[in-house]
C-alpha cells in the first residue's frame, strides 16, 4: 500500500512536469498566433497607405506634365496666332511692340515650364521632353527673324517666312506635344498595371499569411482541446482517488469502532462468564462448607471473611463488565439495555432518565443495538455533565424502514451552531457510518433535543414488537 | 415422602457441582440431570420431567430466559428458578414474563436456592432479598424523583389482600378459595388492580409486589 502510494507520488510529479511542459508549449503557441496576427495586420496596413501615397504621387506628376504639355501646345497657338497678327495684319508699331511682348512672354513662360518639368523628371524619362524642348527652340530661333523684320518688309516677307520653315516647324512642335502625351499616358496605364501587380501580389502574400496563420490555429486548438482533455482525465483521476481515500478513512473508523465494541464485549464476556462465575462457584462452595462445618467459631468466621470478599470481588467484576458492555444488550435487547442504562443514570446522577419504546424489535441488527445504545449513553452523559438537566426523555421508534432516537433534556442548552465536542462528532461519526443523519436542536431557554434517524435494512423490519 | 427431582442447567461445570453438592445435603431433594445450554436443557426437560429446574442466564446456544419460556410453555407443571449475575429489573421483568417461578442472585444462592425451591414447590414465588431489596430502593426512588403518588395507595384493604395472593404465585380459583369468593369476583379485583397500578399483565403484577415488598 505505502509502494503504491509512492509509486503513484513519482507518477503524479513526473505528470505535473510534463503538464508544465505543455504548458509552456501552449503559451509560446499562443503568443506566436498573437504576433504572427499583428504583423499581418501592421503589413497589411503599411502596405496600403504606401500604395495610397504611391498612387497618389504618380497622379500628381502625371497632371504636372499634362499641364506643361497643354501650357506648350497652347503656348504654340497663341504664340501662331500672335505671330500671324503681327506679320499679317498689324501695322501699329504701338499693337507690334505689345504683340511683341506678349509673344516673349509666353516664350519665356513656355520655356520655363518646360524646363521645370524636365527638371522634376528622372533623368531616363526626359529624353521625350528634351526632344520637345529642342523642337520648341528651334521653333522660336525659326520665328524670332520675323519680329526682327523692319516694318517696311514684313509684309511681304512675313507671309513667306510663316508659310515657309515657322508653319513646318510649328507643326512639328504640336506633333511632338502629341506625342509626349501619348507616352505620359501610356506611362499612367503602365503605373496602373504595375499597380494592379503589386496589389495582387500583396493579396497573395495575405492570403498565405491568412493560411499560415489559420492553420497554426488549427493546430493550437487541436492540441488544446488535448490538453484540456488531459488536464480534465487527471482531474477526475485525482478526484477519485481522494473519494477512495475518503472511503478508505471511513471504513477504518469504521473497523476501529467495531474494534473497540468487540473488545469490550469480549473483555466484559470474560469477567462476566470467567471471573464471575467462577466467584458464584466459589461463593456456593463456601456456602456448602458453611453447612457441613460443625460450631467451631474460628472456622466459620474465616469462611465469612471469605463470602464477604468473594461477595465484593463479584459486584466488582459485574460492574466493570456493565460497564464496558452492559450484558442486556446481548441477552435482552436494545429496550431492556435502555431501560437499564435509564435506571442507573437516574441512581447516579439524580436526574430522571424517561424511556420510551415504541414498536422496538428485539432482533435488531447488531450494530443498531451497540449504535444506538452508545449514543443514548454518550447524550445521557451530556446531559448530567454539561447541561445540568433535571429531566431527559428518551425515545426510540421503529418504522418500517427507520430507526428514530430522539433524546430531549430540560438543561441549559447551547448554540448548536457553534459548539461541536461533547462527544457530538463521535456520535455523527457512528451515525454517518450507518448512513443515517444527526440533528443537534438546543436552546438556552428550552434545553437540548438530539435526533437520530437510521435507515433500516429491509430484513430487519419484520420482527415486531416482543417487549414491554 | 417424595423427593424433587430437580434439573441443574448452567454452562461453568464448576458451579453445577457446587449446587449439586449444595442441592444434595437436603434430604427432600434430588438432582436427576445436569445441562450446559439452553436447548438441551430444554430437550432435557422434557424428557425427564422433573419438578424444578435451576436455571443460569447466561448460557450458550440458547439462553436460559428463552429456554424457560418454551419449557414453562411444553411443561406448564415444571417450576423455573432462574440463577442470574444481574438484580436489574430488566432480567427480573423478563425471567417473570418467560414463565420464572423464582429469581436469585448467583452471589446468594448458597443461602437462596433451597428456600426458594421449598417456596414454589409450595406454589409460591421467591425473589433474592437483595433483589427485592434492589427493586424497591429503585420504585421508592423512582416515586420520589417524579413526586408522584404511590398508586397502591388507591387499592382497597380486599384488593391488597388478593394482590398479595396472586403476586405469591396463585390462581384466581386458588384465591377464590381462600377468601371464600368466587372465581369470577377474582377475576373482577383483579382487573381493577391492574387499572388502578397502570399494570398490564402478571409478569408486571409479580413485579410491583417485589418491589413494594409485599412479597419476597
Amino acid at each position: 500500500m505505502t509502494n503504491n502510494k509512492l509509486d503513484t507520488l513519482i507518477a503524479s510529479t513526473a505528470q505535473g512536469r510534463r503538464q508544465f511542459g505543455s504548458r509552456a508549449a501552449l503559451f509560446a503557441g499562443f503568443g506566436t498566433l498573437l504576433i504572427l496576427m499583428a504583423i499581418i495586420s501592421i503589413d497589411s496596413l503599411y502596405t496600403l497607405e504606401a500604395f495610397e501615397n504611391h498612387n497618389s504621387h504618380i497622379r500628381q506628376d502625371f497632371a504636372y506634365r499634362e499641364n506643361t504639355l497643354e501650357q506648350v501646345r497652347i503656348g504654340i497657338y497663341e504664340s501662331g496666332d500672335i505671330l500671324s497678327d503681327y506679320a499679317v495684319v498689324e501695322s501699329d508699331p504701338q499693337s507690334q511692340e505689345r504683340l511683341r511682348t506678349e509673344f516673349q512672354s509666353i516664350r519665356d513662360e513656355t520655356a520655363a515650364s518646360l524646363k521645370a518639368c524636365i527638371q522634376s523628371l528622372p533623368k531616363e524619362k526626359r529624353e521625350s521632353f528634351q526632344h520637345l524642348a529642342e523642337e520648341l527652340d528651334r521653333y522660336w530661333s525659326e520665328v524670332d527673324p520675323i519680329f526682327a523684320l523692319p516694318a517696311t518688309q514684313k509684309k511681304g516677307l512675313g507671309h513667306s517666312v510663316l508659310s515657309g520653315g515657322v508653319h513646318s516647324q510649328y507643326a512639328k512642335v504640336l506633333a511632338i506635344t502629341k506625342e509626349v502625351r501619348a507616352l505620359n499616358d501610356n506611362e499612367l496605364k503602365e503605373t496602373d498595371r504595375r499597380i494592379a501587380e503589386a496589389f495582387a501580389q500583396f493579396r497573395r502574400r495575405l492570403l498565405v499569411l491568412a493560411v499560415i496563420g489559420f492553420s497554426f490555429s488549427l493546430i493550437l486548438a487541436a492540441t488544446t482541446i488535448v490538453y484540456a482533455g488531459r488536464l480534465e482525465k487527471s482531474v477526475q483521476e485525482k478526484y477519485r482517488e481522494s473519494l477512495q481515500a475518503q472511503r478508505e478513512l471511513k471504513d477504518l473508523s469504521k473497523r476501529l469502532v467495531e474494534a473497540e465494541e468487540r473488545e469490550r464485549r469480549a473483555i466484559s464476556r470474560e469477567l462476566h462468564d470467567e471471573v464471575g462465575q467462577s466467584l458464584s462457584a466459589l461463593l456456593i462452595d463456601v456456602g456448602n462448607l458453611t453447612v457441613m462445618s460443625s460450631e467451631d467459631g474460628a472456622f466459620r468466621l474465616g469462611l465469612h471473611k471469605i463470602k464477604t470478599l468473594a461477595e465484593n470481588c463479584v459486584n466488582e467484576v459485574r460492574n466493570m463488565a456493565l460497564l464496558l458492555r452492559p450484558s442486556m444488550l446481548d441477552d435482552l435487547g436494545l429496550v431492556a439495555a435502555l431501560d437499564w442504562q435509564a435506571r442507573e443514570v437516574s441512581k447516579r446522577t439524580g436526574m430522571l432518565v424517561d424511556t420510551v419504546d415504541e414498536n422496538v424489535s428485539e432482533n435488531l441488527p447488531e450494530e443498531y443495538k451497540t449504535c444506538v445504545y452508545r449514543i443514548v449513553q454518550e447524550a445521557l452523559n451530556n446531559c448530567s455533565k454539561h447541561a445540568y438537566a433535571k429531566n431527559v426523555r428518551v425515545v426510540v421508534r421503529q418504522e418500517p424502514k427507520h430507526l428514530r432516537v430522539s433524546i430531549e433534556d430540560d438543561g441549559k442548552g447551547f448554540d448548536a451552531s457553534r459548539v461541536r465536542g461533547l462527544g457530538l462528532v463521535g456520535m455523527n461519526e457512528r451515525v454517518s457510518q450507518m448512513g443515517g443523519v444527526l440533528k443537534v436542536e438546543s436552546d438556552p431557554a428550552r434545553g437540548t433535543r438530539l435526533r437520530v434517524d437510521l435507515p433500516l435494512p429491509n430484513a430487519s423490519a419484520d420482527s415486531g414488537k416482543l417487549s414491554s | 415422602m417424595k423427593k424433587l427431582r430437580i434439573l441443574l442447567a448452567d454452562d461453568h461445570i464448576v458451579m453445577r457441582t457446587g449446587l449439586r453438592a449444595l442441592l444434595e445435603h437436603q434430604p427432600n431433594l434430588e438432582v436427576v440431570g445436569e445441562t450446559e445450554n439452553g436447548r438441551e436443557t430444554v430437550a432435557l426437560a422434557a424428557s425427564l420431567r422433573p419438578d424444578v429446574v435451576v436455571m443460569d442466564v447466561g448460557m450458550p446456544v440458547l439462553n436460559g430466559i428463552e429456554a424457560t419460556q418454551t419449557i414453562v410453555t411444553q411443561c406448564p407443571t415444571i417450576a423455573v428458578v432462574i440463577l442470574s449475575m444481574h438484580a436489574d429489573e430488566s432480567y427480573v421483568m423478563r425471567a417473570l414474563k418467560a414463565g420464572a417461578r423464582a429469581y436469585l442472585l448467583k452471589d446468594s444462592a448458597a443461602e437462596d436456592l433451597i428456600g426458594a425451591i421449598q417456596a414454589i414447590s409450595q406454589g409460591k414465588s421467591f425473589f433474592s432479598p437483595k433483589v427485592s431489596r434492589i427493586l424497591a430502593e429503585d420504585y421508592v426512588r423512582v416515586l420520589k424523583q417524579k413526586g408522584a403518588v404511590d398508586t397502591y395507595d388507591l387499592l382497597t384493604s380486599r384488593e391488597r389482600e388478593i394482590l398479595q395472593l396472586l403476586a405469591e404465585g396463585r390462581a384466581n380459583k386458588e384465591v377464590a378459595t381462600a377468601l371464600n369468593i368466587s372465581a369470577y369476583t377474582v377475576e373482577t379485583h383483579r382487573s381493577h388492580i391492574l387499572q388502578k397500578l397502570n399494570l398490564h399483565n402478571s409478569a408486571e403484577l409479580v413485579l410491583y409486589a417485589v418491589r413494594k415488598g409485599i412479597i419476597s
